[in-house]
């Protein structure tokens, strides 16, 4: 491995603008050698100061590419850096011992093998995939396999670090995106007329092009940065850009360079858009323009000013503009021998480059030709219209300055400043730009006009050459597909993929649509643009994705399943205990003896006020009136549509107070459903619903063993079936813990209390009740084996055993609609219901052969036509027997009836229906004890 | 029939205390005092009710007014969550109800200069002083939860309460110190308040 001298021949003395910290030298890899660099330098930057030429190999030809913009859109820089792909080198500053390598290269830069597509160029042109690998369609697998190796960009490792990515979000008064002399004038002016300005600069360094200026712009650019530093108000975001504009100032912005942060990405709502991006320099396309040694003048300005960097020895310049001229001047200062400055603006041309790996030659549009290394152009630029379009602007194409401006269209809360504007010399773009920031920041001021300045229309010289560098699509292949119908800009997009690389469009967007325009004989407006559309520049996955923010909810005793082992049951926001490691074995010991389960996430709502009865008569579909205070009832709720929503148990507290029992997972529904009819039919009722679902721990303790274990722990209450009838509710003491409520119900169906604790005492609740009840069996249950025993019970569950067409009498709870109400919920649809008949009705089932378990959600059949299915479905220890619930046809509902029931695997079994949905105990004589 | 079990000795948050742990006023709180510049401090301890009622309290729906150790604030029309104080607020007039969710709701203080940053990375509020300034009361999303927040500022620092349904409390925490690692956030103890 070979290591050069930071003095190297391409490396120059300390220039006047330079972001080198020359203090600070140290070495890094590429491509298996140690290079020089200084802190400040890109990749590019340092590896053309050791005279590397060739940075990659185009996406389909792999042909040689080097630096064209020394820009973040520089389309011949990308590389893989410390494992990270599609990595920016003309813009991504270099680390010590940072490891860069090329991509979309094999076996090497130098040499690489996939170059032979050139020899193929005539089977690869656009849209070959529509047409060469049609047929045979069998052949498609083989094709993928063989096209994924050709497929570029770098690589990630299965082992890649995941970053940490996260968003933000801002409410700037005014966001400027730009930093350049326009955007920072604009900032500044916006602020001290008192607004909170966020400034976005796409680049490390806010001044945009003053930074590789003379010593007039640098004095500029100095005046202004130590304005935005000394104006209070201003958020300045370097290395960040601005990647989408919608609706209503909804700004994204992509943050990078953060110290903690991969990338962060910034909502912000603006009250006004300044969008300030300046100019991007347009290349030319001729034979050879992709060779390395070919450089926009931005470019060279770039490396010279910037990075001291010697682009080449000897150059030719083809200059249409000041930049042009401009850039020529640095390089004779610097020491390049400037052989030839060719004058667009006088006729001059170039018509081809020669050379492979580098220039070697150019040939001028006078037949002449000159040996160089470096060829410059500066043909002119491209307005980054982006985020007007977003905005709902349509830039007009202006032919005598061949280039887009701003239409008619913009919204009064996006404003334009800087080149994208207009033309004129510094100050005046500085005037205009605190003039739109002025407007910007208070809705008033005037805005002083800009001229359009001519400069040359050149697009595409006498040969063709490359339109989009990152896509490899030439002029040729525009005019071909053109002449194949491919002649909206849309479509040729799409058909060619031209401006769909990693340029996205912002190079070579002007000059595909000049060369479209050209071969189908109409203006550049009359052929228009593609639509820009968000991200502006790329954005990774990860910023888009930011911190996973997914709430989780766990009940007070979660310390307690996790360190007996409990294994987890996702069940929405909630983590609960599955089981404990043998469900079987729960289920038996709450039959035998005494288990205890936490229902924390059962919904709870505080009812309280005088018509509550109203409304619970309005949610549920049964009667209400004379629940007394102490008795709990059953209900269900229907939706209007009939349709089963939630049900559960309310019981009557106090005087005008009851607690309402949802669904875990209707508990929010149920509230706002509530809320909603409270809000709005019945503003007059006097109730008051606040959700408690959380603030009370809740255990079910279910097993003949129940009482007495209760009782070892409760005081203020008589826990005797005389006083504490099944379905009713007290309150009491518990371990200690005042103001617990305890509801006498069952969903196991085994005799049980439901206790719910104040939350903070929960777990110091579940421990007493462990503790106390060695020798009674206590053992905890999880939900799995509470659903194993509510199927035996034949306890339906909302949701799994009903779904969104259930409609009540479906669900076979009869006897609890009480359509003689004056009105409830759905009454209506379940009148009509009713009236018709004829509708499918859950039942119980059980398979003919007991040890086959159907799963849930398997069709039941007669001859290919379904007729029903299951939808619960387990084995019952306690019968040691298979058991379902199931919905079947309205033929097929007597007990007795055999159905046939169809496997995921498509054999069949035969069931029978039951004559009741309980499997088990269907008198209720356990529960009732 | 076993003896009565004594009483817990203290009430346990849905957030689980920073070392040192003591027991105070009946519940398991963090002993850590951080003088960072940015502290999260869980407050879950302090007695909470909602309060419903057509005008009882004269804090109106979006503001929030401190009296002494008590904080009342406007969580909606109607309706007001009152934090602290001595006994649970007993307002006149003609159908009102009082209802105890000191154990319903995790009630978390983020003080500090750098508080509105950190609550700008999981709230899309504009937490500007002329948007949020002191005394503000909304409900908004924080970090995907459904979170009630209050500004009401402690010695001159920009001080936040934020509460949420108790069962998440934890993740609230949690969300609020990894958007806080960046700008050198600390937990500490809550002092009642």
């Amino acid at each position: 491995m070979s290591e050069r001298s930071p003095a190297s021949l391409f490396r120059l003395g300390p220039q006047p603008g330079e972001v080198l910290d020359r203090s600070q030298s140290f070495h890094f890899l590429w491509d298996g050698g140690s290079y020089p660099a200084f802190a400040g330098d890109t990749i590019a930057a340092a590896l053309a100061a050791s005279g590397v030429r060739v940075l990659s190999r185009s996406f389909k030809y792999h042909r040689p590419r080097g630096i064209l913009t020394a820009s973040f859109h520089d389309p011949g820089c990308m590389v893989q850096a410390d494992g990270e792909p599609n990595v920016r080198a003309a813009h991504r500053r270099v680390k010590p011992a940072m490891d860069v390598a090329p991509q979309n290269v094999w076996p090497s830069l130098r040499f690489d093998v996939r170059s032979a597509n050139r020899a193929l160029g005539r089977f690869l042109t656009p849209g070959f995939y529509y047409k060469t690998f049609i047929k045979p369609q069998r052949l498609w697998p083989a094709y993928q396999k063989v096209l994924k190796r050709f497929a570029a960009g770098g690589r990630i490792s299965a082992g890649s670090a995941h970053g940490y990515f996260d968003k933000r979000y801002a409410h700037p008064d005014v966001l400027v995106a730009g930093g350049g002399p326009a955007g920072m004038a604009a900032a500044v002016a916006a602020a001290e007329a008192g607004a909170s300005v966020m400034l976005v600069e796409e680049e490390h360094d806010l001044g945009g092009h003053l930074r590789w200026g003379g010593s007039g712009e640098l004095g500029v650019l100095a005046a202004l940065r130590a304005a935005v530093t000394g104006q209070s108000g201003i958020e300045v975001l370097t290395d960040s850009a601005v990647t989408g504009r919608y609706d209503d100032n909804w700004v994204a912005v992509v943050q990078r360079g953060l110290s903690d942060v991969e990338e962060r990405l910034i909502k912000a709502r603006a009250g006004v858009v300044v969008v300030a991006p300046g100019l991007i320099e347009r290349p030319y396309v001729f034979a050879g323009n992709d060779t390395p040694g070919v450089m926009l003048s931005t470019a060279v300005r770039r490396l010279v000013n910037l990075y001291a960097v010697r682009p080449g020895s000897r150059a030719v310049v083809l200059t249409a503009n000041d930049e042009g001229d401009a850039a020529a001047a640095d390089l004779e200062r610097v020491g390049v021998e400037v052989a030839a400055v060719v004058d667009a603006r006088r006729g001059g041309d170039v018509v081809r480059v020669r050379g492979g790996r580098s220039v070697e030659r150019v040939e001028l549009g006078d037949g002449t030709s000159v040996d160089c290394d470096l060829l410059v152009t500066a043909v002119g630029w491209t307005a980054p219209t982006a985020l007007l379009n977003m905005a709902g602007d349509r830039p007009v194409y202006r032919p005598q300055a061949a280039r887009f401006l701003p239409g008619a269209d913009l919204a009064p809360n996006v404003l334009a400043a800087g080149g994208l504007a207009g033309d004129g010399s510094l100050d005046q773009l500085i005037e205009h730009a605190r003039a739109v920031g002025q407007r910007a920041a208070t809705g008033e001021g005037v805005i002083p006009d800009l001229e359009v300045r001519d400069h040359p229309a050149l697009f595409g010289g006498r040969t063709h050459g490359i339109v989009d560098l990152s896509e490899d699509i030439s002029s040729k292949d525009i005019v071909a597909a053109a002449r194949e119908g491919y002649d909206s800009v849309e479509l040729l997009k799409r058909f060619t993929t031209v401006t769909m690389g990693a340029a996205q469009g912002k190079l070579e967007t002007v000059n595909a649509v000049a060369i479209l325009a050209e071969a189908t004989g109409r203006s550049i407006d009359e052929t228009g643009t593609t639509m820009w559309r968000p991200p502006y520049v790329p954005i990774t996955l990860g910023a888009l994705a930011g911190r996973m923010f997914e709430p989780i909810r766990h009940s007070p005793m979660q310390p307690w399943h996790e360190a007996y082992g409990a294994v987890p049951l996702v069940a929405g926001e909630w983590i609960r205990p599955d089981h404990y490691g043998d469900p079987v074995a729960e289920v038996r010991n709450v039959r035998d003896n005494v288990g205890i389960i936490d229902v924390t996430p059962l919904g709870k709502l505080d009812l309280r006020g005088p018509d509550v009865p109203q409304l619970l008569n309005l949610l549920y579909v049964n009667k209400w009136s004379k629940l007394e205070i102490g008795a709990v009832r059953y209900g269900v709720m229907c939706a209007e549509d009939g349709v089963v929503l939630d049900d559960g148990v309310t019981g009557h507290l106090g005087p005008d107070h009851y607690l309402m029992s949802t669904t875990s997972s209707g508990a929010a529904t149920v509230w706002e459903w509530a809320e909603n009819w409270l809000q709005t039919a019945h503003r007059d009722w006097r109730v008051h619903v606040t959700p408690v679902t959380a603030a009370f721990a809740s255990i079910n303790v279910a097993g003949p063993n129940s009482r007495q274990l209760l009782s070892r722990v409760t005081t203020g209450v008589d826990l005797s079936p005389e006083a504490f009838p099944y379905m009713n509710v007290r309150t009491g003491s518990i371990a200690g813990v005042d103001g617990c409520v305890m509801w006498r119900i069952g969903f196991t169906g085994e005799l049980s209390f439901e206790i719910h604790v104040p939350a903070g005492y929960g777990l110091h609740v579940w421990e007493a009740l462990i503790d106390h009840g060695a020798d009674l069996g206590v053992a905890p249950f999880g939900v799995e084996a509470q659903r194993i025993m509510r199927l035996e019970k034949g306890h339906a569950i909302v949701g799994q055993d009903t779904d969104g067409l259930t409609r009540g009498y479906s669900a076979a709870i009869d006897s609890l609609i009480k359509l003689d109400k004056d009105d409830f919920a759905g009454l209506p649809e379940l009148s009509w219901q009713r009236q018709r008949g004829e509708y499918p009705m859950l039942v119980g089932l059980q398979p003919v052969d007991g040890s086959v378990v159907p799963a849930e959600a398997s069709q039941i059949v007669e001859g290919n036509h379904i007729v029903g299915r299951i939808t619960s479905s387990r084995w019952s220890p306690t019968l040691g027997r298979s058991i379902c619930l199931g919905f079947v046809a309205p033929h097929l509902i007597d007990a007795g009836t055999v159905v046939t029931v169809q496997l995921p695997d498509r054999s069949r079994i035969e069931a029978t229906v039951t004559p009741q949905l309980a499997h088990f105990d269907p008198a209720g004589v356990r529960l009732r004890g | 029939m076993a003896e009565p079990v004594p009483r817990s000795p203290a009430a346990r948050s849905p957030i689980t205390p920073a070392a040192p742990v003591v027991v105070r006023d009946g519940w398991e709180v963090s002993d850590r005092r951080s003088s960072a510049a940015l502290t999260l401090a869980d407050c879950t301890p302090v007695r909470k009710f909602v309060v419903r009622g057509n005008g009882v309290l004269g804090v109106p729906f979006g503001r929030a007014e401190r009296h002494g150790d008590t904080l009342v604030a406007g969580s909606g029309p109607g309706e007001w969550t009152v934090f602290g104080g001595e006994a649970a607020p007993s307002p006149e007039g003609e159908f009102i109800s009082v209802v105890d969710v000191t154990h319903g709701r995790a009630l978390i203080r983020l003080t500090g200069v750098l508080a509105a940053r950190l609550l700008a990375k999981v709230c899309p509020i504009d937490f500007s002083e002329r948007v949020t300034p002191h005394g503000a009361a909304f409900r908004s999303s924080v970090a995907a939860l459904a979170t009630d927040v209050v500004r009401d500022d402690r010695d001159g620092s920009p001080s936040y309460l934020l509460h949420c349904e108790r069962s998440a409390g934890q993740y609230l925490y949690d969300s609020l110190l990894d958007a806080g690692a960046e700008l050198g956030i600390e937990p500490t103890g809550g002092d009642g308040r």
